[in-house]
C-alpha cells in the first residue's frame, strides 16, 4: 500500500511541470551558464597573461599544458550538492508535495484510500527521489561545464576515478542527500503543523540561516564548537565534520576524539525528530479544513 | 425504487462530535442498510457533513462508535470499499480530468487505465477528459468528483451535495446516474442534499437530522404516505361528497377523500356506478419538504402540500 501511495504521489509530481522545472532544471541551468561565462572570461585573462612578454616562460608553459580530471570534477560537485541555491529550489518542489493537499483541499480525496502514515511517507519518498534527481541534474551540469572548460582552455580530459575518489564521491553524495532531506523534513513538519505551503518553504530556510549563526551565539556562553550542545544544535557543523572524515587526510586526523559520534548523532536526530513529529501530528490531525 | 435491506453498510451508535461548546453531533444513532439510495437531510449545522467526515476518517468523533462496511472507521481495508465526494471537490489545478482519475486510481492500487474513459463518459466528461481542471466549472468539478469516487469500484458511495452548482439538465443527469448506480451497478449510495424534491425523487430511504440528532428515519414512500388523501376532480361535486360521506371534504372544485390507498379502486368504481364523471383522481400527501420543515422546525415558505 505504501508503494501505491508512492506511485500516486510520483505520478502527480510528474505532471507538475512548474515544480519540476524549478526544482530540477533551474539551478543546473544557471550554474552551467555562470560556469561557461566564467570560463570564457578567464580564458580572456589567460590569453592576456600568455601574451605578456614579462611573464616567465615556465609559468606560461604550465598554464598552457594543464589537464582536467573529470573524476575530480565529479567529487567536487558531489561535495557541493547541498549548496543553498539548490536547497532552496528543491525545497520549492518539496513544499508543493508536502503542503499541496492542504492547499488544494485534496486530502478528502485520498484519506480513505490509504493510511495516513503511508500517505505522508510516500511524500517523503517522492521528495527523496526528487532530491536525487536534482543532484543528478547538477552532476550533468557540472560535467557539461567541465567539458566547456576543457574546450575553452584546450585542456586534455582525463578520468582518474580511483577507489578512494569513488568512495569520496559516494560519501559526499549520500551526505548531501541526507542534508537536503533534513531540510525538506523540516518543511514536512512545518506543512503538517501549519497547513501552509509558504511555511513549508520558509521554515527550513529560516532554520538554515539560524544554524549559520549558532556558533557565534554559543561562543559567548562558553560552549566550545566540539561540545555536544554545539554539534547537536547545529547539524550544519555536524555535516562539515562528516565531510572531513569522508575527505580524509590531515583534516580528518585533526578532528577531536568523539566529535564524529556527536556529528552522526546530530544528523540522525535532525533527520528523525521532524519525521516522527510530522507523522505523529498528521495521524491525529483534523483534515476537514485543509 | 427498491430498497434491499441487508447488513448495514454504515452503523453509528451514540456518535458525538463537539467543536468547543458546539455539539455538531449529539449522540447520533443511525443504521444505513445495504442497497438503494439513502438520503441524509437536515438544515445547515444539522451534522450531515460532520457525520460524513467522521465516516471517511477526516475527523475523529468525540464519543460513540461508527463502522463502515462492517469495519471500524479508520480501518483502511474497509474504508477502501467506499468512494466519496465531500462538498465541492477540488483538485491539483495542473492535472487534467483523466490524470485526476489516474492519480486516484494509483492511490488505490489500480495500475490499469481501462476504466477511466468509461467513468468519464458516464459522468458526461468524456469531451473534457484532457482539459486541465483549473478551467472546470463547479458542475464539472462535481461530475469529476463522482467519477473519482467511483474509479476504485466501491460498494458504497457517499456523496455530499452531489448536485450543488449544477444546472437543471445536469441535476437531471446526476439523478439518473445515482439511480443507475444503485439499480444497475448494485452500489449503496448515501447522499446529503438540501434539494428536498431531488431527494424525494431519487432516494429509497431518508434520515432527517437536526442539531446533531436523528429526528426521523424511514422509507420515502412510507414517510410521504402519512396523511395521504385521494383528490378527485369530478362532478357534480355535491354528488361526489354525498358518496364520500364523512370521509370527504371539499377542496375548491374538487373533493378530498380520506381513505387508505387500498380502497381507492373500489371508491372509483362506486363513483362511476353513481353516474359521476371523473376527470382526474390522484393521491396527494405530505411531501418530504413538509416533513423536513415539521421535524426540523425550520421556517417554511407557503405551499407545503404537493401532488404525490
Amino acid at each position: 500500500m505504501l508503494v501505491d501511495a508512492i506511485r500516486a504521489e510520483g505520478f502527480r509530481l510528474s505532471k507538475n511541470r512548474t515544480a519540476l522545472f524549478w526544482s530540477l532544471m533551474f539551478v543546473p541551468i544557471i550554474m552551467l551558464v555562470i560556469g561557461a561565462v566564467t570560463n570564457f572570461v578567464l580564458k580572456g585573462s589567460e590569453t592576456k597573461i600568455l601574451g605578456d612578454e614579462k611573464m616567465p616562460p615556465e609559468l606560461k608553459e604550465a598554464l598552457a599544458r594543464g589537464t582536467l580530471d573529470l573524476a575530480d570534477a565529479l567529487v567536487t560537485a558531489a561535495g557541493n550538492f547541498a549548496n543553498p541555491l539548490l536547497l532552496l529550489f528543491v525545497l520549492i518542489g518539496a513544499a508543493t508535495i508536502y503542503a499541496g493537499d492542504y492547499r488544494w483541499e485534496t486530502w478528502r480525496l485520498i484519506s480513505a484510500r490509504n493510511s495516513r502514515g503511508n500517505l505522508l511517507l510516500a511524500k517523503l519518498a517522492v521528495v527523496a527521489i526528487l532530491a536525487l534527481a536534482a543532484m543528478a541534474f547538477m552532476l550533468v551540469a557540472s560535467l557539461a561545464e567541465n567539458l566547456i572548460k576543457a574546450a575553452v582552455f584546450e585542456r586534455t580530459l582525463t578520468f582518474g576515478m580511483t577507489g578512494d575518489k569513488a568512495l569520496q564521491f559516494l560519501g559526499f553524495t549520500g551526505l548531501s542527500w541526507l542534508r537536503i532531506l533534513q531540510f525538506t523534513m523540516m518543511g514536512m513538519l512545518a506543512a503538517v503543523l501549519t497547513r501552509s505551503l509558504l511555511a513549508a518553504l520558509f521554515v527550513p530556510l529560516v532554520f538554515g540561516v539560524a544554524q549559520f549563526f549558532t556558533p557565534q551565539m554559543l561562543a559567548p556562553m562558553g560552549v566550545m564548537p566540539d561540545a555536544w550542545l554545539s554539534v547537536l544544535v547545529n547539524p550544519g557543523a555536524a555535516t562539515d565534520v562528516v565531510q572531513a572524515v569522508i575527505k580524509g587526510g590531515v583534516e580528518a586526523a585533526a578532528l577531536p576524539d568523539g566529535l564524529v559520534l556527536k556529528a552522526w548523532t546530530s544528523l540522525a536526530l535532525w533527520t528523525l525528530i521532524p519525521l516522527a513529529g510530522a507523522l505523529a501530528w498528521f495521524r491525529r490531525q483534523d483534515l476537514s479544513k485543509e | 425504487m427498491t430498497a434491499v435491506i441487508e447488513t448495514p453498510v454504515i452503523q453509528v451508535v451514540g456518535l458525538t462530535k463537539t467543536y468547543g461548546t458546539v455539539r455538531a453531533l449529539d449522540g447520533l444513532d443511525l443504521s444505513i442498510p445495504r442497497g438503494g439510495v439513502y438520503g441524509v437531510l437536515g438544515p445547515n449545522g444539522a451534522g450531515k457533513s460532520t457525520l460524513f467526515r467522521i465516516l471517511l476518517g477526516l475527523i475523529r468523533a468525540s464519543d460513540g462508535t461508527a463502522s463502515i462496511m462492517n469495519g471500524p472507521v479508520g480501518d483502511i481495508a474497509h474504508m477502501r470499499l467506499t468512494g466519496s465526494m465531500i462538498e465541492t471537490p477540488r483538485y491539483p489545478p495542473y492535472l487534467t480530468a483523466r490524470q485526476v482519475l489516474r492519480w486516484l486510481a494509483l492511490e488505490h492500487g489500480i495500475a490499469g487505465t481501462a476504466d477511466i474513459p468509461y467513468w468519464l463518459e458516464r459522468v458526461g466528461l468524456a469531451e473534457a477528459a484532457d482539459r486541465r481542471v483549473r478551467g472546470f466549472s463547479v458542475g464539472m468539478m462535481q461530475r469529476l468528483g463522482v467519477a473519482a469516487a467511483l474509479i476504485s469500484k466501491p460498494e458504497l458511495i457517499i456523496l455530499d451535495e452531489p448536485t450543488s452548482g449544477m444546472d437543471p439538465p445536469g441535476i437531471q443527469e446526476m439523478r439518473a446516474l445515482i439511480r443507475s448506480l444503485a439499480n444497475d451497478d448494485g452500489l449503496t449510495v448515501v447522499l446529503a442534499s438540501h434539494q428536498l424534491l431531488e431527494v424525494q425523487r431519487v432516494c429509497d430511504r431518508v434520515a432527517i437530522l437536526n442539531k446533531g440528532k436523528l429526528v426521523r428515519e424511514g422509507a420515502v414512500s412510507e414517510l410521504t404516505a402519512v396523511g395521504e388523501r385521494l383528490r378527485l376532480s369530478a362532478g357534480p361535486i355535491d354528488k361526489v361528497l354525498a358518496v364520500l360521506g364523512a370521509k370527504g371534504v371539499r377542496d375548491g372544485e374538487a373533493a378530498l377523500a380520506d381513505i387508505p390507498r387500498a380502497e381507492g379502486p373500489a371508491l372509483i368504481r362506486a363513483l362511476v356506478e353513481a353516474g359521476i364523471d371523473i376527470s382526474e383522481a390522484r393521491w396527494v400527501g405530505t411531501d418530504l419538504e413538509a416533513i423536513f420543515f415539521t421535524e426540523t422546525g425550520a421556517v417554511q415558505a407557503p405551499e407545503t402540500i404537493h401532488a404525490g
